[in-house]
């Protein structure tokens, strides 16, 4: 089947659950895959920089979105679980000397360990007693972060290790995208089919209508810790992916706003979309720079000389994303993913729409 | 994008010249939470970029600026995309991420000079042994290290107690936020107040940001610290003076060379009065030197009326630039190639090193390639406020008297084998 029909003529459960509809949206994946690859051979340092940016946000993302998007649960403590994940692959590489390309999905499961902790409010609390519990965490482990010297390295930071993979050293741009890439495909396929589980269904039922779930057998209680421990498992493996990155960890990057930010990507992307993680890692990773790039050339400038902008520009970059937030959820509250449907049904159906 | 967005609009500007512009990086913190003090001393840096192309100082560069807002991380994946860009030299600005990026630049030869005054980054051959502490060849600063400027601190501190005519042990005490600036120079501090006969009382923290710190006044008071050393920046130390002038806390504050200028007197009124800091140039603005006039030309770049003033931060901005201009330009002599090398080696190439046409203004350095603490004379001064500072300029203030930087001592201490990199 290579266009898909207009309307549902399932036959089978198995056609009903696919995640690729058609052939050809296969096809157009394991293209864009396959482009990818290309992608260190064109594409400057810089812009593979920002594509790898999108790749570990957009797996922290993701797993907020489990939380939030598809369990109706909410978390204010994401970054943390992000430090969480980052510091655990840098000490498990430097104390136990274990490979780096290990390391990575043990801190996941180390991150999820610390969330399921976490996450034991989650079973009693929800709305907004349940973020008051989350924004907690994240305190408690910021602090953490800041006296656990061993650890962490306390305020100063902590160095960490390239990937290395049979003598090969990913220390590059050109060379970690690959790494980065392999994990986010894994991560979101994970995701995707996690949602055509039982227990996926489980967790939309509990978001959907926590009363009617219950009644149908479904455990609240493991659920809603479960849904943290899958979020905290993708933070961890993202905080982690950017450790290696980056070299250098330290608890300054793990504060509050960066939850926010998080927050703002699944928002921005589309609650409940897998795709829309993504999409909103994206923009968020985006945004920023272009608005750098704007306030570059604004610097100097007529407009920036008339407003006596000066060395106020710099805050431009701050407010601009602010601004962004509000703006889409005003005129785009189910997100990029909601508007990326529209413009695939506009093409599908033109010129007869209606 | 960014990058080309940026290439074409040199290549607009700079027609000819482009190629032959060695990149430079800037970091600045004019966001964060040390923007009070960041934004004058990086402005006196890039004016000085500016005037030294416009004046054929050096060699022709292309300073790349970044405001990093304070975010050590958002400072390193700067500078790992200004190390692909083969920047020759960088201009940094904080502690924690000056100290993370020691072993980058170590490793890829690019020389740093930081805002950040640390010990642990004059330790240049790695001889010190110190736990922590790792070689630091790439790195420099201009002024004395926040540990050797609270020694000299401690050392007036003492004297002035004798003077006094005061009995007993004077009580000293370390405030600050718990961050690598103002922990650097923490332990250095306390062991000498022990050695030089001071009680020390356990150190009291408060944030690097302006907050409510009545508390750590009363804890002042309680614990009855005769000489507290204010570790932060000006922005939240002007919080602590107002609260324990408010509290009536009566203590020598000894405020670190970040942490009182000019703009923070205004700010802080009458509770700045007599607080003691360090001064790194030899002049403050206003004063006469050899060396004011280009001081005045370079802040002309970014004042055209040339009525702004400037506070120590900005001159200290321009004599850390200069120091870099010079050591750029030993390494470009006779056609020499502008590697990380040679440049550093241009910081090991004057005795006594004041640079060209600064005399009287910044104070003579000397780096060797063992040691990278380029002064031990710590010049202190007094704020000294006379009346209210709500109404009025900075530089009517200071004209009026209002507000005044007045000359106590200058401390030179030795140059101990063992107080290297601590």
């Amino acid at each position: 089947m290579a266009l898909a029909p207009a309307g549902e003529f399932h036959a089978s459960y198995r056609a009903d659950m696919t995640i690729m509809p058609t052939r050809n949206a296969r096809r157009a994946l394991l293209l864009g895959i396959v482009l990818l690859c290309f992608a260190p051979l064109v594409l400057g340092r810089y812009e593979l920089g920002l594509l790898i940016n999108i790749g570990f946000m957009g797996i922290a993302a993701l797993g907020l979105n489990i939380l939030v998007g598809f369990t109706g649960q909410i978390s204010i403590g994401h970054a943390a679980f992000f430090g969480v994940g980052a510091f655990l692959s840098a000490y498990l590489h430097e104390r136990f000397h274990i490979p780096v390309i290990l390391c990575i999905p043990l801190a996941g499961l180390g991150t999820a360990l610390v969330g399921l902790v976490f996450g034991l409010p989650a079973a009693r609390l929800k709305g907004l007693y349940l973020a008051i519990a989350t924004l907690a965490a994240q305190f408690i482990l910021e602090d953490f972060f800041a006296r656990a010297q061993w650890f962490t390295g306390g305020v100063s930071g902590r160095m960490t290790e390239a990937v290395e993979l049979f003598g090969f050293r990913f220390d590059r741009e050109e060379s970690y995208f690959y790494v980065v890439l392999a994990f986010t495909i894994i991560m979101f396929v994970m995701a995707a089919n996690l949602m055509r589980t039982r227990d996926g269904r489980a967790l939309i039922a509990v978001r959907d209508h926590y009363l009617s779930a219950e009644v149908m057998g479904i455990n609240l209680a493991y659920y809603r810790t479960l849904s943290f421990a899958i979020s905290s498992f993708y933070a961890g493996i993202a905080g982690a992916l950017y450790a290696h990155y980056l070299f250098f960890v330290s608890v300054e990057a793990f504060n509050i706003l960066f939850s926010i930010q998080f927050l703002a990507m699944v928002i921005i992307g589309g609650l409940g979309s897998v795709m829309g993680s993504l999409m909103g890692a994206a923009f968020m990773v985006l945004m920023p720079e272009g608005v750098q790039a704007a306030a570059d050339m604004l610097a100097g400038g007529w407009i920036d000389r008339t407003l006596k902008l000066g060395a106020s520009i710099s805050f431009l970059r701050e407010m601009a994303i602010g601004a962004a937030i509000i703006i889409f959820l005003v005129f785009e509250p189910d997100g990029l993913a909601h508007r990326w449907k529209q413009i695939k049904a506009y093409w599908k159906l033109y010129p007869f729409s209606h | 994008m960014k990058k080309t967005i940026l290439a074409a609009a040199l290549a607009l500007t700079l027609p000819a010249m482009a190629q032959t512009r060695t990149p430079i990086g800037h970091l600045m913190d004019n966001s964060g939470p040390t923007s009070d003090v960041g934004v004058p001393y990086g402005q006196g840096v890039a004016d000085t970029m500016a005037w030294a192309n416009a004046n054929n100082r050096g060699r022709p560069t292309n300073v790349l600026g970044f405001d990093y807002g304070y975010q050590a991380p958002r400072a390193v994946s700067q500078y790992q995309a200004w190390s692909r860009d083969r920047v020759a030299a960088i201009q940094g600005w904080g502690t924690v991420d000056t100290e993370a990026l020691v072993r980058f630049v170590t490793r890829d030869r690019i020389p740093f000079v930081s805002g950040s005054y640390s010990a642990a980054l004059t330790d240049a051959g790695g001889r010190s042994g110190r736990q922590g502490v790792e070689a630091a060849p790439y790195n420099f600063f201009y002024g004395p290290s926040y540990s050797d400027a609270l020694r000299a601190m401690l050392l007036w501190a003492r004297d002035d107690w004798r003077a006094r005519g005061q009995a007993g042990a004077p009580r000293y005490v370390h405030m600050g936020a718990n961050h690598p600036y103002p922990n650097s120079p923490k332990e250095a501090g306390e062991t000498l107040a022990r050695e030089l006969g001071f009680e020390v009382l356990p150190a009291i923290q408060f944030a690097l940001t302006p907050g409510d710190y009545t508390a750590q006044c009363l804890t002042l008071r309680s614990g009855g610290a005769h000489y507290a050393y204010l570790g932060n920046t000006a922005g939240s130390n002007i919080s602590v003076l107002r609260a324990c002038q408010t509290a009536g806390v009566q203590v020598q504050f000894l405020g670190n060379v970040w942490g009182m200028d000019e703009n923070a007197m205004k700010a802080a009124g009458i509770a700045a009065n007599g607080v003691v800091f360090p001064v790194r140039s030899l002049a403050v603005w206003g004063q006469q030197a050899p060396g004011m006039a280009n001081v005045q030309a370079i802040s002309r770049i970014s004042d055209a009326a040339g009525t702004a003033y400037r506070p120590v931060h900005y001159i200290a901005g321009v004599c850390a630039a200069m120091l870099m201009v010079e050591a750029m330009e030993s390494a470009g002599e006779n056609g020499g190639a502008l590697s990380g090398e040679r440049i550093r080696n241009g910081f090991y190439a004057r005795q006594n090193w004041v640079p060209r046409g600064f005399d009287g203004v910044c104070a003579p350095s000397n780096f060797t390639a063992t040691d990278h603490r380029g002064t031990l004379a710590v010049p202190l001064y007094r704020a000294r406020v006379a009346g209210d500072t709500a109404t009025g300029s900075v530089a009517e203030l200071v004209a009026a008297g209002t507000i005044r930087l007045e000359p106590v001592t200058t401390i030179t201490l030795d140059r101990r084998a063992d107080w290297l990199g601590w």
